[in-house]
């Protein structure tokens, strides 16, 4: 008997979005599940019906047996399922350790015990080698480390059915590994989960099992052991998914972005930066996520106060200029966390993408409504988001799609420079795979990119050149042939290739 | 913001019913009979033309102040400060009601009403200044503004401005010409109802239609991305409070011109604070709050002839208000705590919440 089974399960969202559709599935006690899909497949869906988040509108959902309702996220806790979710679902304010305890406090009298929280999840954090300060505000953390949090919170509710909506995601190849070994201590000692990924390599190291969904449905099962990576992407998206063709690098290539002894302002990272980004080259960054990636980034765009050093951008001085003025000059950012920094949930999918250029159609400061909405059209279609309308609010859009909104937006303007911080993060092979064209074919047309990715694969299929950050400060500069993972991984850990030369 | 707003109408009928049940209860309790006081009071508030008339009379400067909430509110600025522009607005109006008196009419009335809320916009201008620049909280700013503008324009009536003779701390009268036209007979409905329909046009169009709307929502809805995008976040800061201060501003020249005829020293009485509850209850959006100023002003108007008519006194109705301010913020505390709240799972699942001995969590199975 399966441990957990789901028997036609269909849901049908409020606007009439089909999003699951008489699903069935089953999980055996122990296993890692895994769940694959194109972006708005319907994978965040079933996995809020199994947390109680949801409700289907048909469908049974059976644990060890026994056919269950799920009328909400407590009653799912009561029953042991726990869920990372795929929009981090933290208290920016609170500290490590009270997000994770949060409504389960340890109590002295009326307060939170402050100590036993600290040492309980400390005890809980080194048991599972998940490093993290439980004093430190969520705020201030990486997104890899707000990922720690939230799989630490599952933890300490004692879940046994571990629900991961895609947890790799944000995460380098590292912290990858670590949870990975982390999830498989968790299943020697009894639990099962269901991991959500877009990565299949992933799927094909950790499960044992993996269930494909395509527009809601079921198209396929089927044991890692004998399959492959191809076999499940044709499952996924209907068809071959090729790999895209670079070109030969620019011959005269100019300079675009010229960054001159830039310091970021953050005290123990005053080392100056100095590169250079010529046209038609994509310039990769690899290094540990908090080494210095997202200053860099917000001093390019502007939106960073303390910043000293030059900024040069076909000639122009961007440095005094503010953030929406060097978009003017050709600056386009994909930023790292899209929720955060690339969109507004609650608007509109329109709304969304005209919002770096609303303003220049605008009459006397009425906006052009019909204009702006018939663009924001014109991209769904182009760039192949998921959505029902251009008005539908993008909170309800699935998490690949959203990320489509913002791609969309960034690239529509033809920019000169683009920033790309991970790209794609949360895509489904397909549309990775199509951004990684855009990202190809932006560099013929002689657009100078910044790619910074967790992603060594990704770095090394686009990157001209690659340089490592490390502690604030580029610590190593490849060229496209000299850069081997391995390379890379010694310089990401802050040692030089030569140290270790005979 | 807009997820706050889904199902709006149907919970705030809810919220309202609420509240006047609960009022009926506490009526019967202390033995009236709550539903001829009801029906008395919808009398008084709906039942004929002067009725009505005075409704919208009460509504009027709560339509100002609701607007003027409500803008900064979409902005996610929490102005209290609205209080303060209207003192500010109102002792501007009337002075240049009682200073130039050789205008005429129309002109005074314009200048009076534009001076009235240039002097609100640059009062609300001061904290939007320092929370735009200075990061300085609005919350704690416009309350102390509140207390300055209060003091102030009671200074100025009972010092430079006073008029001898007169008991109250109260300015001059405004020139004849300076007083707004009545719209009825036996009811100070007066002309500033269309000047309040006028700014709602404004405000709604401004909100759905323009550039500034637009920054407005998005700053309102995610500050980081709107400053990421490139958006003139301090700016709109400034101009939100600007706007906001000017509403308020309006809204004291038109009780000040259209009521009073005169400043009164402590006139308001709250108005400014009734806009947050009206911005509250019309759910950031301008209809919204136009619905609710006119529900709030038949409540207050309804009162004070139902004092007359029943053994009910007006307390009661105050205490109805109160309710429905109370439960408008119970909800819209709630909605706000689960949108903070990580997941709702954050309630505690029995039993695991005082284990912090064990050294592991999880026991084996
Ligand atoms: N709250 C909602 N209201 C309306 N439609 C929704 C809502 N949430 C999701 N949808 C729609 O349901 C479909 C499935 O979304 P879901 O989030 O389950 O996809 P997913 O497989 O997790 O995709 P991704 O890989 O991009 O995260 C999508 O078309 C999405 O737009
Ligand atoms: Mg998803």
């Amino acid at each position: 008997m399966p441990y957990l089974e789901l028997r036609g399960i269909r849901k049908t969202y409020p606007g009439g979005v089909l999003a699951n559709d008489d699903i069935t599935l089953s999980v055996e006690q122990g296993e890692i599940h895994g769940l694959v899909g194109e972006n708005g497949a319907g994978k965040s869906t079933l996995m809020k019906i199994l947390y109680g988040m949801e409700q289907p509108d048909h469908g049974e959902i059976l644990l060890a047996g026994r056919s269950l309702k799920i009328a909400n996220p407590h009653a799912a806790i009561q029953l042991g399922i726990g869920m990372v979710h795929q929009h981090f679902q933290l208290v920016p304010n609170l500290t490590v350790a009270e997000n994770i305890a949060l409504g389960a406090e340890p109590r002295k009298g009326l307060f939170a015990d402050q100590a036993a929280m600290h040492s309980r999840v400390r005890a809980l954090s080194e048991r599972f080698g998940l490093q993290v300060d439980p004093a430190a505000r969520v705020s201030d953390l990486s997104v890899g480390l707000q990922q720690r949090v939230e799989i630490l919170k599952m933890l300490y509710r004692d879940a046994r059915l571990l629900i991961l909506d895609e947890p790799s995601a944000v995460l380098t190849p590292q912290e990858v590994e670590s949870l990975f070994s982390v999830l498989r201590r968790l299943v020697a000692e009894g639990c099962t989960a269901i991991f959500i990924t877009h990565k299949l390599y992933e799927i094909m190291s950790i499960c044992e099992r993996a269930t494909v969904l395509r527009r809601g449905r079921v198209v396929g099962s089927v044991r890692t052991a004998e399959s492959s990576p191809a076999e499940i992407s044709r499952l996924m998206v209907g068809h071959d998914v090729a790999s895209p063709q670079r070109t030969p690098p620019n011959a005269n290539p100019r300079d675009r972005l010229v960054v001159r002894a830039l310091t970021t302002g953050s005290a123990h990272r005053s080392t100056p930066l100095d590169f250079t980004i010529r046209s038609g080259e994509i310039l990769g960054v690899a290094g540990v996520e908090g080494n210095g990636q997202s200053e860099l980034i917000e001093a390019l765009l502007g939106v960073r106060t303390g910043v000293t050093g030059d900024i040069v951008l076909d000639g122009t001085s961007l440095s005094r200029l503010n953030a929406r003025r060097r978009r003017e000059k050709g600056l386009a950012l994909i930023p790292e966390d899209r929720n955060r920094e690339g969109l507004s949930r609650p608007m509109q999918v329109w709304e969304n993408l005209a919002s770096a250029t609303y303003y220049r159609s605008a009459r006397a400061s009425v906006l052009d409504l019909g204009g702006l909405q018939g663009a924001a059209r014109d991209l769904i279609r182009r760039f192949d988001i998921r959505v029902s309308s251009e008005k539908s609010a993008v909170s309800t859009l699935s998490g690949g799609n959203a990320q489509k909104v913002v791609i969309a937006r960034e690239l529509a303007e033809s920019p000169a420079v683009l920033i790309a911080a991970q790209p794609t993060r949360g895509l489904d092979v397909g549309a990775a795979q199509f951004v990684h064209e855009q990202l190809l074919n932006l560099r013929r047309e002689g657009v100078g990119i910044l790619l910074i990715s967790a992603d060594l694969d990704e770095l090394l299929a686009l990157s001209d050149r690659l340089i490592v950050m490390f502690e604030g400060r580029i610590l190593a500069t490849f060229q496209r042939d000299a850069a081997t993972r391995q390379a890379l991984g010694l310089a990401m850990a802050g040692r030089l290739e030569s140290e270790d030369a005979p | 913001m807009r997820a706050l707003f889904t199902g709006a109408l149907p919970r705030t009928v809810l919220t309202v019913l609420l509240a006047l049940v609960m009022g009926g209860v506490i009526m019967q309790v202390s033995g009236k009979d709550a539903l001829n006081a009801y029906q008395v009071l919808f009398n008084s508030a709906f039942g004929n033309e002067r009725a009505l008339a005075n409704t919208l009379l009460a509504a009027t400067p709560l339509i100002f102040t609701g607007l003027a909430t409500l803008i900064a509110f979409r902005a996610g600025i929490f102005n209290v400060g609205v209080e303060g522009s209207l003192y500010v607005g109102a002792f501007t109006a009337a002075w240049v009601g009682f200073t130039f008196v050789d205008l005429p009419g129309v002109v005074l009335i314009a200048l009076a009403f534009a001076a009235g809320g240039l002097v609100g916009g640059l009062w609300g201008l001061i904290p939007g200044y320092l929370k735009a620049r200075l990061r300085v909280d609005e919350i704690v700013t416009t309350i102390m503004l509140n207390y300055v503008a209060i003091r102030f324009t009671d200074y100025l009536v009972t010092g430079p401005f006073f008029v001898p003779g007169m008991a109250n701390a109260m300015s001059a009268e405004v020139t004849p010409q300076a007083q707004l036209p009545r719209l009825v007979e036996r009811s100070q409905l007066n002309l500033s109802l269309v000047v309040a329909l006028v700014v709602f046009l404004v405000v709604a169009f401004m909100l759905r239609r323009t550039t500034l709307g637009y920054e407005v929502k998005t700053i309102g809805s995610n500050p980081v991305f709107a400053r990421w995008i490139g958006m003139p976040v301090s700016r709109t800061i400034m101009l939100v409070m600007s706007i906001s201060g000017l509403i308020g501003g309006l809204a004291g020249a038109g009780q000040a011109l259209g009521v009073n005829y005169r400043f009164v020293s402590g006139f308001s009485r709250g108005l400014g604070f009734d806009g947050i509850v009206i911005a509250l209850l019309g759910r950031g959006s301008p209809v919204g709050v136009l619905l609710s100023a006119l529900f709030l002003g038949a409540l207050r108007n309804g009162a004070s002839t139902m004092e007359m008519f029943t053994r009910i006194p007006r307390d009661l109705i105050d205490i109805v208000v109160a309710l429905v301010i109370f439960f408008t913020a119970v909800e819209i505390g709630f909605n706000w705590l689960r949108r903070r709240r990580p997941t709702p799972d954050a309630v505690p699942p029995p039993g695991s919440a005082a284990e912090p001995e064990k050294e592991g969590v999880r026991g084996n199975a």
